[in-house]
């Protein structure tokens, strides 16, 4: 018997994928209440099914299609994203435990979100965008036993990251706004309306470029 | 010296305060005095004021439910409210009247009842005017104040994206002078006045605690009590700022919210519901009527001694708390459009306040006007801060709602003190969201200090006064912040219009 109790904000595997709980509503049979990280959908499920995992310094994950790694040394700044992994919200404050919060201000002794959140610098981690070298992926439980266990279907593989036609990136570049959509794949090299012709490899570093949504999903 | 410019804020507030404090301490006699000039003078000189421009207030925010603005929306105009509407309503309600409405929601109907502003006490006519009059104090006029400056903060801060301080409010008019001189005078008047309108509501709370000690344990009712109460919670405080229980001060303030509740519909059942209902009815009409009447009424040919007491106390305590309260207001309303916003904090929780003091008042009044229970009425109004528990004891259940009462008391107490501490260091920091632990356990003592230095130069009376003095520079602040507001809507307006021309070409 797992006598673990869930608690909103935690992140949890709920078959093998990370999510974070967003509520528990302890009068359904399926109280727990999940997005996924990955691609902020929603998911129901029951306290037995979720195993906890407490996020640190150095892991990385998916979160809405693009890939952070969880960092304390640099400072934050204007537009970056950030995980309150130690919330100590004061009397004006509306944030709990890992909310992902946007970066409006950076002040001497913490940051204010767009939410009009007063965050100190000791509550959060850093969300630096890409995948740091020595970082430690989480978004899976056990990436082996995803891909071996083919019989739950439900649990996807690394394929949904590849870009797929219609969807929307956006250039990460202060210089231009330029958003634009997959129009035709053939093998490795993505074609992006605009005439754009780029490797996927490229197209999937999140520090070159972002993805938004896709066009069907709308 | 930038060190200073930066903080001047902070340190000239503060030091403004400490000599108030030190005057309390080493002239406890000269400080009544004074305040007991400032006291008949605010009846002579200061009333009109005081009164025009809380009705003033009033008309605005009416105004501007119907005006042109109602359809801004506080934020961007993609922004949706955080909080659904109950919970927005609930919120407001318990940040805008909070430890008051339970000190005065037995002692004011029977007190007015036993001396009403006009007529002869311990009448039928006493009563209905007693009940009007507490309609009056309670009802439009706070929360126009209320409306009125959270408006302009939640404006000012989301869709000009400035810092949350009270001098933010005046950019239309100063531009950037509001971080100057004159923006700074601004932001010292509104810690001066949030600071004695929180020591006000202190005090009130410190006599109350100790009312309720004395009901329940049998404690006795004395000042050492209530300056030994003052210093527990301050203790209690600053452990609070410096470990993680800051988080469990939430949960306390939701548990007020659940406990007023109960309470509230335990009266309703347990006293005369009939009656309660009648008086609700019957009241909200006598209030309608007279209205205007009685929102501008001085006595010119007479003794002004009631209206100082009453009225004007209410409108200088409101005044001072609406920093506090504004600040609170605005922080919960991004996302909502004008009117939605008046309609939330002007309409729905004077009807909630309203009903409040019907099942309160009405329950109370039935006591003592059906059994004609002169020397009950006389011992409320002579003990006003045992009153609530006085009414419990002539009901069924009353040690039940005797605990329940000094549990919300002391719990109000506790949020009110941890709350105000964040808001005098947010507005002593030009309108940071991160106040440091230091300025916040600097203003945690000081309110303190200022409550129980006004307790022992003379009480309840001294509170009233001192609260009515403080306020009168941040009711001229209030009146130019409504101007201000103004030019910042039709800059506002001005923009959408512009934008749609861009669209149509």
């Amino acid at each position: 018997m797992k006598l673990f109790q869930v608690r909103k904000g935690q992140f949890v595997y709920y078959k093998n994928e990370l999510h974070r709980v967003y509520t528990v509503k302890p009068v359904y049979k399926k109280s727990v209440h999940l997005i996924r990280l990955r691609d902020l959908t929603q998911h129901l499920c029951s306290a037995a099914e979720v195993d906890r995992y407490q996020p640190k310094e150095g892991d990385s994950f998916i979160f809405n299609h693009n890939v952070f790694t969880l960092n304390k040394d640099r400072k934050a700044q204007e537009g970056d994203y950030i995980l309150i992994t130690n919330p100590d919200p004061d009397y004006l404050d509306h944030y709990s435990l890992n909310e992902i919060e946007v970066v409006d201000t950076v002040e001497n002794k913490g940051v204010i979100t767009n939410n009009s959140n007063g965050i100190r610098h000791h509550e959060y981690l850093l969300m630096v965008p890409g995948r740091s070298e020595n970082s430690n992926p989480i978004e899976f439980r056990d990436v082996n036993h995803s891909e071996e266990n083919n019989v739950n279907e439900s649990v996807p593989t690394f394929d949904i990251f590849l870009p797929s036609i219609g969807d929307v990136y956006k250039k990460k570049d202060p210089n231009s706004s330029l958003e634009s959509m997959v129009v035709a794949i053939k093998g490795d090299i993505i074609y992006l309306g605009g005439s754009i012709e780029i490797s996927e490899e490229e197209l999937l570093d999140s520090t070159k470029w972002e993805f938004l949504y896709n066009i069907l999903d709308q | 010296m930038e060190n200073f410019k930066e903080k001047s804020v902070f340190i000239i507030s503060l030091a403004l305060t400490l000599i108030f404090i030190l005057w309390g301490i080493f002239f406890t006699d000269n400080l009544a005095k004074v305040t007991n000039i400032i006291y008949t003078g605010s009846i002579d000189y200061l009333g009109w004021v005081y009164i025009g421009t809380t009705f003033f207030f009033v008309i605005f925010s009416v105004y501007l439910l119907f005006s042109k603005y109602g359809h801004i929306r506080l934020g961007k105009p993609t922004d949706k409210p955080d909080f659904n509407t109950a919970s927005w309503l609930a919120m407001l309600f318990g940040a805008g009247m909070g430890i008051g409405i339970v000190y005065w929601g037995v002692a004011e109907p029977v007190t007015h009842y036993t001396k009403p502003p006009y007529g002869e006490g311990y009448t039928i006519d006493a009563a209905n005017t007693a009940m009007t009059y507490t309609f009056f104090h309670w009802g439009l006029h706070p929360w126009a104040i209320y409306t009125v400056i959270g408006l302009a903060l939640a404006f000012f801060q989301y869709n000009k994206r400035l810092p949350a301080s009270i001098s933010s409010v005046f950019y239309p008019i100063l531009k950037d002078r509001i971080n100057g001189p004159i923006g700074k005078t601004i932001d010292i008047l509104s810690v001066f006045a949030t600071v004695f309108g929180i020591a006000t509501s202190l005090g009130l709370g410190a006599l109350q605690v100790t009312a309720g000690m004395h009901t329940i344990f049998n404690a006795p009712d004395t000042l050492m009590v209530q300056i030994i109460v003052i210093i527990v919670a301050t203790v209690i405080f600053l452990i609070s700022v410096n470990t993680g229980l800051e988080r469990g001060i939430q949960y306390l303030s939701n548990s007020a919210m659940i406990i007023s509740f109960a309470i509230l519909l335990l009266i309703l059942i347990l006293g005369p519901t009939l009656t309660i209902v009648k008086v609700f009815f019957n009241t909200t009409g006598l209030y309608l009527n007279n209205f205007i009447q009685m929102s501008l009424r001085l006595r010119p040919f007479g003794e002004g001694e009631w209206i100082a007491a009453w009225t004007l106390f209410y409108w200088a305590w409101w005044i001072a708390w609406a920093p506090f309260v504004g600040m609170f207001i605005a922080r919960i309303s991004r996302g909502r459009t004008v009117k939605e916003f008046v309609i939330g904090v002007l309409i729905v929780p004077t009807i909630g306040t309203c009903l409040w003091m019907s099942i309160f008042g009405g329950a109370a009044l039935d006591l003592v006007v059906h059994n004609n229970n002169h020397d009950l009425a006389t011992y409320i109004s002579e003990n006003v801060s045992l009153a609530i528990f006085t009414f419990f004891d002539q009901l069924p259940l009353s040690t039940f709602l005797s605990i329940l009462g000094f549990a919300l008391v002391a719990i109000y107490y506790i949020t009110v003190a941890d709350t105000a501490t964040f808001v005098l260091g947010m507005l002593s920091e030009g309108g940071t969201l991160n106040p440091s632990n230091k300025i916040k356990m600097t203003w945690g003592v000081i309110q303190s200090a200022v409550a129980a230095v006004l307790l022992i130069s003379g009480g309840l009376e001294v509170l009233q006064t001192a609260s009515i003095a403080a306020a009168l520079p941040f009711a001229f602040i209030m009146l130019v912040m409504s101007y201000s507001l103004l030019k910042g809507f039709n800059g506002e307006l001005e923009i959408q219009r512009r934008k749609k021309r861009v669209k149509e070409t």
